[in-house]
This record gives C-alpha cells, sequence and structure tokens, in this order.
C-alpha cells in the first residue's frame, strides 16, 4: 500500500504546477520499490527535461498510472485544493479522474474550502462529501494542549483553567 | 553518496522539487492526539476506504472553513491509514 499526499499553499502556488504535484506524487509512488528502470533511461536520455508542456503532464499522468499499476491499493491525498490556482486545479482534477477511470482501486482523499464542492462533483459526480466541524471535544483538547504549553502557568489557578475548557468550546460551536 | 543516489536525487528534483513529506512532518509535530478522529468512525469513510466500493465513490471531499481543522483530519487519517489501525 502507499499513501501519498500533497499540501496546497497560497504562499507557494508558483512552484504548485500541474506537473510539479503531479511529479511529487510520483516521487512518493517510488519511495518502497525504487525509481524504475524505465524513467532513469528516459531522464538519462532527457536530462534537460521532457518537451512541451502539454506532454509532460499527459506524459507524467501516464507515469503516475504506471507505478500505481504496480502497487495493490494507493491512496492519493490533497490538501487545501482551494489553495491552487484555478488552472492547476482544473488540471490536476482531469489528471486525477483519468487515473481513476483506469485504476479504480485507487482512493482520493481531497480537504479544501466548501466553494469547490461544485467544482468537484463536475469531475468526480459519485464523490462523497464530508463537512468538517470541529467537534466539542476536539476544541478541549486543543485548548488542554495550549494550556499545558503555557509559559505562565502560575499566573492561572485551577478554577479558571476549568472554566476556559467548560466554556470556550461551547461558545465555538454555536458559531 | 555514491552514483545511484546522486542519481536517484537528480530524478527526484527533475520530477518535482515539491517537497510534501516536509511540511507532512511539521504538521504531524503540530497535531494534537485524537483530534479528528471522528472522521474514522463515519460509515462514509470506512466505506471509502474500502477496496471494494462502486468507482463513483473512490473520491472523498472534506470541506469546510479556514481553521477548522481539514489540514489535521487529513494527517489523522494518513496515519490510520499507514498503520491500517482505523
Amino acid at each position: 500500500m502507499a499513501v501519498t499526499g500533497l499540501y496546497c499553499d497560497y504562499a507557494t502556488q508558483g512552484e504548485q504546477s500541474t506537473t510539479n504535484m503531479l511529479g511529487a506524487i510520483l516521487n512518493q509512488l517510488f519511495e518502497a520499490d525504487g525509481i524504475p528502470e524505465s524513467l532513469r533511461q528516459v531522464f538519462r536520455a532527457e536530462k534537460k527535461g521532457f518537451g512541451g508542456r502539454a506532454t509532460q503532464l499527459l506524459e507524467l499522468v501516464g507515469m503516475v498510472k504506471a507505478a500505481i499499476a504496480l502497487i495493490p491499493q494507493v491512496f492519493i491525498c490533497i490538501d487545501g485544493l482551494d489553495e491552487c490556482l484555478p488552472k492547476n486545479r482544473r488540471e490536476l482534477l482531469e489528471s486525477l479522474q483519468d487515473i481513476v477511470r483506469a485504476l479504480p482501486t485507487t482512493r482520493v482523499f481531497l480537504s479544501g474550502r466548501p466553494h469547490i464542492q461544485d467544482e468537484i462533483k463536475r469531475y468526480f459526480a459519485g464523490a462523497i462529501m464530508i463537512a468538517v466541524v470541529p467537534t466539542i471535544k476536539d476544541i478541549e483538547r486543543y485548548l488542554r494542549m495550549r494550556l499545558d504549553r503555557d509559559p505562565t502557568p502560575s499566573a492561572m489557578d485551577d478554577d479558571l483553567r476549568a472554566e476556559i475548557v467548560r466554556v470556550i468550546p461551547r461558545k465555538i460551536s454555536k458559531m | 553518496m555514491n552514483k545511484t543516489d546522486d542519481e536517484d536525487n537528480q530524478i527526484k528534483q527533475w520530477l518535482s522539487p515539491l517537497e510534501p513529506r516536509c511540511k507532512h512532518r511539521s504538521v504531524q509535530a503540530n497535531r494534537v492526539d485524537g483530534v479528528g478522529g471522528w472522521l474514522l468512525e463515519r460509515s462514509e469513510f470506512r466505506e471509502w476506504r474500502k477496496r471494494q466500493v462502486l468507482p463513483k465513490q473512490v473520491v472523498l471531499f472534506c470541506y469546510g472553513d479556514p481553521g477548522v481543522g481539514k489540514t489535521h483530519i487529513r494527517s489523522v487519517r494518513k496515519l490510520s491509514l499507514a498503520s491500517g489501525n482505523y
């Protein structure tokens, strides 16, 4: 099994081209069994990269498919999909569509802001949509962690601490 | 570093300069134990995770506004996939 993942980020949109994103997935797919000889040959032949950009993307999708086909189960996780440029997001979703059509045991996990739901549905009509809302328990856990890291714990007594953990999660969950 | 390692690194760079594993380590380091664990109990997640589900349901999208914990959810999930413990 292989679990691959990417984080999209507004701050580094420049280097998050679709080809770089697929290339990063490919690198992770090679982690277990190493880089295949066929790819080494392509690399040696064209040390300066592939030809045109379109060819490169298609070629990469082909390489990702070939790599996935050798692994019993592959998960592709992409976090913050709303943070990549719209053009790249389209190309990425198209590439993923192509990949899962060819290899239906592949599982794709995406996360992002709600507004890209419709776009995802256009490519994957049956996609499962789950709203992420922090649970009261999650907020409590987070608060306790922050309180434990408090640099001046003596400034707070146990009552105040208990009050914080009791009141804040309930306020937040009502927002 | 021997010759093969050197070529491996060149190929990796050629394929992509992105290093999501680094970011993943920092997310892991900042996560709080147990946060987002609810996702693992959801029936949709369990169905999606099974190998033989309808091909239409191969994609799972977790959505939410900034700061609700989507990144950490993914991180939780990734961990649980890798360990097979969910």
